[in-house]
């Protein structure tokens, strides 16, 4: 884990969304390194899990510098973060409304919003969110229910590749906040605009300038100054900032390809290619010649546990190394223990 | 400079400077801060919430021992559930007729960093002879003693957290089975005017096991945001209507030194706002 690209990504945001407050999504790459260096950069955290919660308490980083951004929650979850001092939860149904009414007086609310995304690759906005039609409605119990709502929050998905769903989010979501400010008269105070900011995962490059521009231009046009804009990036953050290192521990040659098998795979660090549907820019430290079609395989005994098929490589031999890169965002953070494996060691530099 | 903010109330929050930090512990259950604040003096923080400071303890301390101490006249026998910072056993032995003070605390640990970290609290009343102290769940304390008691002080956390279940109805019922004829429970219950809901579901669950039930109050600066109330559960009324002069009579008698209590407060401390009494009635604001 690179310390300098995790914060050149911070600053990249900074610039590119100035005034929005970035809450790191925890989830995407749980490490406390990357949590202390964050909190020292000033950036706050978007919790979905008392484990998560745990992590910040350890490190001594207050729960005020957090959102809970989980939907759903069971009672033992919001005593959790209370205790952990995150007051801030996100609801997107009258359900979760009323598991909250017991903490009315000590907590702010999130009402999170659905608006169907075409150009994310992960589509996060069928499991969770209200429809825009809902949303008065919902505020309306949270009034009856005396439970005080700051918000509304959206996710367009994941890896957005076009500015777009963000900005149809926000206008839209700038006219249901002046709805409801008018109908309760009471002032909202944040627009949450979720995560979704993409990597360049191809190669291809990324005009970021480009891709922020229309959000930095709807955000001040469509919203008035009293409303603080926050977001939860995840991958934007921290998929830059790791790299992978795996190496050669064995090889054959079955069916007209060669093999081989890595101490890492689709059920350590390259479990975002199941997951996540992500393909991983792949470097071999060897650029001999003459190259043949290969297969990289990963060290469990499972038939799928393959990260890469038909690739040209060079000849490999036991302990050469694979490096992959932009492998910071759900790869670690979803990798499972199967077969005993002990998974990668993280270091930071 | 370091500052701590807590994390009780989602919309604002009272901030301490922090002077330096003599003790920090987070296990799997709490997170244990104290440190010093050159105004409040050595302050203790549990789960981003202040539990205590060296300034004003005296004011939760005294009104939570002698309110029901001097109004029952006559105890013997007391019971403080938690307190494991000492200072509500150095209250309730402060009072001569006290044979025996039995302190229930759940985690040996809290007594152990307070003796070290908090000693003002305590001021050795651990070493009294009538302490007796039990390492216990307060819960399951109340559950299978045999001992009985002529008043039990619940000095819980917040329902939030390990104290929950000193707040439900089942403690409360099993505080009356081992309270002598006459005898006194009362409890901490928050700041009313932010944790209006607690009086409510206080007072419902209370009543449900004693005919006596009511609310006092006491502003503690520290615990931010107006008057604490503590909680009032017996079986006989002539107990908290005990007038003036008696109370002046046995506090005299009692031989102890108040720097917040006196008869007038104590009498005066159950005079409540009418939002908290309406809250009482089961009435929403």
């Amino acid at each position: 884990m690179y310390r300098e690209k995790l914060l050149q990504q911070l600053e990249l945001l900074r610039e590119q969304l100035p005034g929005v407050t970035p809450y790191y999504a925890i989830k995407a790459f749980p490490n406390e390194d990357v949590l202390k260096i964050l909190a020292d950069a000033g950036a706050c955290f978007d919790v979905a899990s008392t484990g998560e919660i745990d992590m910040l308490q350890r490190l001594n980083i207050s729960g005020r510098r957090t959102i809970h951004t989980h939907p759903i929650k069971k009672d033992s979850e919001i005593k959790a973060a209370l205790r952990g001092g995150s007051t801030t939860f996100v609801v997107d149904n009258a359900e979760e409304l009323h598991k909250l009414l017991p903490y009315r007086q000590r907590i702010g609310l999130l009402l999170r919003v659905s608006f169907r995304s075409k150009s994310a690759r992960v589509d996060l906005s069928r499991k969770f969110g209200c429809a825009p039609e809902q949303v008065v409605e919902i505020i309306g119990e949270a009034s009856t229910l005396g439970i005080p709502v700051r918000g509304l929050s959206f996710h367009v998905g994941s890896q957005s590749m076009a500015p777009d769903a963000h900005v149809s989010a926000i206008d839209h979501c700038a006219g249901l906040i002046s709805e409801i400010e008018q109908h309760s008269g009471r002032p909202m105070n944040v627009l949450d605009i979720g995560g979704g900011f993409p990597v360049d995962y191809a190669g291809t490059g990324i005009d970021y300038a480009s891709y922020f521009e229309p959000i930095r231009d709807i955000l001040a046009e469509s919203l008035p100054d009293h409303i603080e804009v926050i977001a939860e990036p995840g991958r934007f953050l921290v998929a830059r900032a790791v790299t992978a290192i795996a190496s050669v521990a064995g090889k054959a040659r079955r069916g007209g390809y060669q093999w081989y098998y890595l101490d890492d795979g689709v059920y350590g660090s390259y479990s975002g290619q199941l997951f996540d549907h992500a393909v991983y820019p792949l470097q071999i430290l060897n650029d001999s010649m003459p190259r043949e079609s290969s297969i990289l395989a990963g060290p469990t005994c499972d038939s799928i546990d393959v990260i890469a098929e038909d690739i040209a490589l060079p000849e490999l031999n036991e302990g050469d190394l694979v490096i992959g890169h932009m492998m910071g965002a759900y790869t670690y953070a979803t990798a499972t223990r199967f077969n005993s494996l002990s998974g990668a060691q993280i270091v930071v530099i | 400079m370091k500052l701590f903010t807590e994390t009780l109330y989602d919309a604002f929050g009272q901030t301490f400077r922090i002077d330096k930090v003599y003790f920090e512990n987070k296990t799997e259950h709490q997170h244990l801060m104290i440190f010093h604040n050159t105004v409040l003096g050595r302050v203790m923080v549990l789960d981003g919430v202040v539990q205590t400071t060296e300034k004003d303890e005296f004011i939760y301390h005294e009104m939570m021992a002698h309110v029901p101490l001097l109004a029952h006249g006559k105890a013997r026998q007391v019971l403080i559930i938690g307190g494991g910072d000492g200072g509500m056993l150095r209250e309730v032995l402060k009072h001569n007729a006290i044979e025996q003070a039995t302190m229930v605390e759940i985690d040996a640990a809290v007594i152990e960093m307070a003796k070290q970290y908090l000693p003002n609290h305590s001021q050795g009343a651990f070493d009294d002879p009538r302490a007796n102290i039990v390492i216990a769940d307060g819960m399951d304390f109340v559950r299978e003693t045999a001992l009985r008691f002529d008043v039990i002080i619940s000095d819980s956390t917040d329902p939030i957290g390990p104290g929950e279940i000193l707040f439900s109805e089942d403690f409360y019922a099993h505080c009356r089975r081992i309270l002598n004829q006459g005898g006194v429970l009362a409890t901490q219950n928050g700041v009313a005017f932010f944790q209006l809901d607690e009086v409510t579901t206080t007072a419902k669950r209370l009543s449900q096991h004693f005919s006596d039930t009511a609310f006092y109050s006491a502003a503690i600066p520290t615990y931010f945001g107006g008057i604490m109330t503590f909680a009032w559960g017996c079986n006989d009324q002539a107990v908290r209507n005990v007038d003036v002069q008696t109370l002046q009579h046995r506090y005299t008698a009692s031989g102890i030194h108040t720097r917040y209590y006196t008869p007038e407060i104590h009498k005066a401390s159950f005079a409540l706002p009418k939002y908290i009494i309406d809250a009482f009635d089961g009435k929403t604001a």
